[in-house]
Parts: C-alpha cells; sequence; structure tokens
C-alpha cells in the first residue's frame, strides 16, 4: 500500500517498516493512535487547567514512545524537557510549551484521520 | 529473520505495559525478528503481570518500569521467586534507569530500536544463569547507601562489590581501577563518568578527573587541596572542584 507521505506533523517510515505491506496490521496502528491520542489530549487540557503537573508528566510520560513512532519528532524535546522539569518550570512556560503541544497533536491527530479515511475506507 | 542462531529450545517470554500500542508493537517485533521467541502472553499492569508470571512461568519478561498501579521493581518485590530473566521497558531516561544500571540490569528505550533489542536478546541468551534481579530488590530496600551492592560486568563475568568495601576509583581512560578494603584493585570497562553517575548519590564525590572517592573513607583532609584515605593514599583535589568539595564535605562527610 502507498500511502501518501507529504504529511506535514507525521511521519509515516516506522509505520511503513513495521507494517511490511500488511494494510491490516498498518490500520491497527493507525486506529491505536486515533483511540490514544485524543484521549490523553483531553487528559492534559485538562492537567494544564488545573496545573497538575505530575499527572501532565504522567500523560507525557505515556505518550511519548508513541509519538515518537509516528515520527512526531519536534515536540520531544519539549516533552522530555516538561517531563523533567515539571515540577520546577514556571506556570507561563508550562503552559506555553503544553499549548505547543496540543496544537501539534491536534494537527497530528488530523493526518491520522485522513490517512484512514483516504486508505482504509 | 534474526540474524542471532536459533536455540532448539523457544524463548518463552510474557510483555508487561500498560500501554497497549507499546504491547503491540513489542510483540510485532518480536514475532518479525525472533522466530525463537515464544510469546506466553500480555500483562496490562503489575497485578496482571504477577498472574500471568506465576501461570505461564517465562524466561523472559519485558517489563515496564512504571505502570499504573505500581512501578516494574514493585511487581518483582511481590513475586516469592524469580525464575525468569528480566528486560525492563521504558521510555528515555527515566529515573529508574539509574537503579537499572547500578544492578547491572539490562533495559530497553521505547519505542524499541531494532538493533537495541537484538542486543538485549543477545546478551539474554549469553546470560541467561545469572539474575541480578534478587540483589536490585535487596539493594532498594536497604536505607543505608554504603550496605548496597554495586554490579558491574567485567570480561571474566560480574562483580559485587558492597558500597562501603570501595576506597576510591582511579579513572585510565575507558577503564577503571577500584581500590578496595581488602588492598584488591579490581578492573572495570567502566568510565570514571560512568561510575560517578551511579554513585554521585551515594557518598562518593568526584574531586578530581582521575579521582572518585567514597565519603566513608576519608581519614584526613588537612588543608583542602589534598585528602587522606585509608588505604594511606594521598589524593589531590583539583582546583574547581575546591569549593564544591568543601560543600559536599561539610554537608555529607562532617
Amino acid at each position: 500500500m502507498n500511502l501518501e507521505r507529504n504529511t506535514h506533523f507525521i511521519n509515516l517510515d516506522n509505520l511503513v517498516s513495521i507494517s511490511r505491506g500488511n494494510s491490516d496490521r498498518m490500520l491497527k496502528y493507525l486506529n491505536q493512535f486515533q483511540e490514544l491520542i485524543p484521549e490523553r489530549l483531553q487528559q492534559l487540557k485538562k492537567a494544564l487547567n488545573q496545573d497538575d503537573r505530575r499527572q501532565i508528566r504522567q500523560i507525557l510520560h505515556k505518550m511519548s514512545p508513541q509519538l515518537q513512532f509516528f515520527g512526531i519528532q519536534d515536540i520531544i524535546t519539549p516533552i522530555q524537557r516538561l517531563e523533567f522539569e515539571y515540577e520546577t518550570i514556571p506556570f507561563i512556560e508550562l503552559e506555553a510549551l503544553g499549548n505547543d503541544i496540543i496544537y501539534k497533536l491536534e494537527g497530528a491527530t488530523k493526518e491520522v484521520s485522513q490517512i484512514i479515511e483516504t486508505h482504509f475506507e | 529473520m534474526s540474524n542471532l542462531k536459533s536455540t532448539s529450545k523457544p524463548i518463552k517470554c510474557i510483555i508487561i505495559d500498560d500501554d497497549p500500542f507499546i504491547q503491540d508493537l513489542l510483540k510485532d517485533k518480536l514475532n518479525q525478528y525472533f522466530p525463537e521467541i515464544q510469546i506466553l502472553g500480555l500483562g496490562n499492569n503489575g497485578q496482571e503481570g504477577i498472574l500471568k508470571i506465576q501461570q505461564l512461568k517465562p524466561n523472559l519478561v519485558f517489563l515496564d518500569v512504571e505502570m499504573t498501579d505500581m512501578t516494574g521493581f514493585e511487581m518483582l518485590s511481590k513475586l516469592d521467586a524469580i525464575t525468569f530473566k528480566t528486560i525492563f521497558i521504558t521510555s528515555y531516561k527515566h529515573y529508574a534507569i539509574k537503579a537499572i544500571r547500578f544492578n547491572a540490569l539490562d533495559y530497553l528505550l521505547k519505542p524499541f530500536d531494532l538493533e537495541e533489542l537484538k542486543n538485549a536478546i543477545l546478551r539474554f541468551k549469553k546470560n541467561q544463569k545469572s539474575n541480578n534481579v534478587p540483589v536490585a530488590l535487596q539493594n532498594l530496600k536497604l536505607k543505608q547507601a554504603s550496605d548496597q551492592i554495586l554490579i558491574l560486568k567485567t570480561q571474566q563475568g560480574e562483580l559485587h562489590i558492597q558500597l562501603k568495601d570501595i576506597i576510591n576509583i582511579e579513572g585510565e581512560r575507558n577503564y577503571s581501577y577500584i581500590n578496595m578494603v581488602n588492598s584488591k584493585k579490581e578492573l572495570v570497562s567502566k568510565t570514571l563518568s560512568n561510575l560517578e553517575e551511579l554513585l554521585e548519590d551515594k557518598g562518593f564525590f568526584r574531586c578530581h578527573k582521575s579521582y572518585l572517592i567514597n565519603k566513608l573513607h576519608i581519614t584526613e583532609n588537612p588543608n583542602g587541596s589534598t585528602l587522606f584515605l585509608s588505604n594511606g593514599m594521598k589524593i589531590p583535589i583539583s582546583r574547581r572542584k575546591k569549593d564544591t568539595f568543601k560543600n559536599w564535605f561539610n554537608n555529607v562527610v562532617i
């Protein structure tokens, strides 16, 4: 299966590699992204609103491998910063980094949806 | 297919992680590249992991460091016997990596680089007999860091050293010499920086580019630029470390 590769937020190289041309396997990972990331995004927004730093760290820690797998590289550094400085980082910076992560993950989620619609429905 | 030589007996493994993505990814990679590995089951959390281990009796467990109900180490401590090897799985630079490395345990970073996975499986095959998890669990229980046992891999096998038995460590490029209370000098293939990272919060201080010292063995600190150890060694304190050494000495040693 040839996937549209001109994505802006995500990079599908890892997905293509693990799927080895098996479209069911590819869809499994795409669906999993659609199931897990929006839910965790909601949790992240809530935790940011409440300045619940421990929760922010846990959500980001949990999401991070899946985001790396989907090639969303430019949020890995801010995620790592939030993971390690979650207790001390000033709220303004925490909010700005959090909002940037949310923006990019919403973009990534839309791209994954489009790929599913275009290639699997 | 794996380039690794397949053994006659399959390696029976369990994956314990509360993230379905990680479970699937590791399962697919193992199935694709390691035909000698048989995945007996999956555990979604620590509690399930305990049950699966007891029921399925694996040789190898891939274990998440941080799960929603407990940590990987907590899960292991709840088992009556540990008859399997563990490869911890974790995200980038988790704080538990230090404890994993201190005890010479194996770990993989999510989302699993294939070469690292191959090397971890190879290490598992080579070292099936040794199991450092019981020592690691004992170390985690100890209140005094000096009672903990540091495990280091050597060409001959493994060194188990109680921290209070280390007087100091001398760095020599990619190797280090550990001077012990019994006058032995052990050579290990770790840099002084590697060891500093493992020991800096356990009563050790890097007072010079070539020396890491154990607070328990300082006998004299006459002038702030040298110190004497219980084995009679005179150790220099580098000029740029003088102030930090002074603070450390006043807070940690005295």
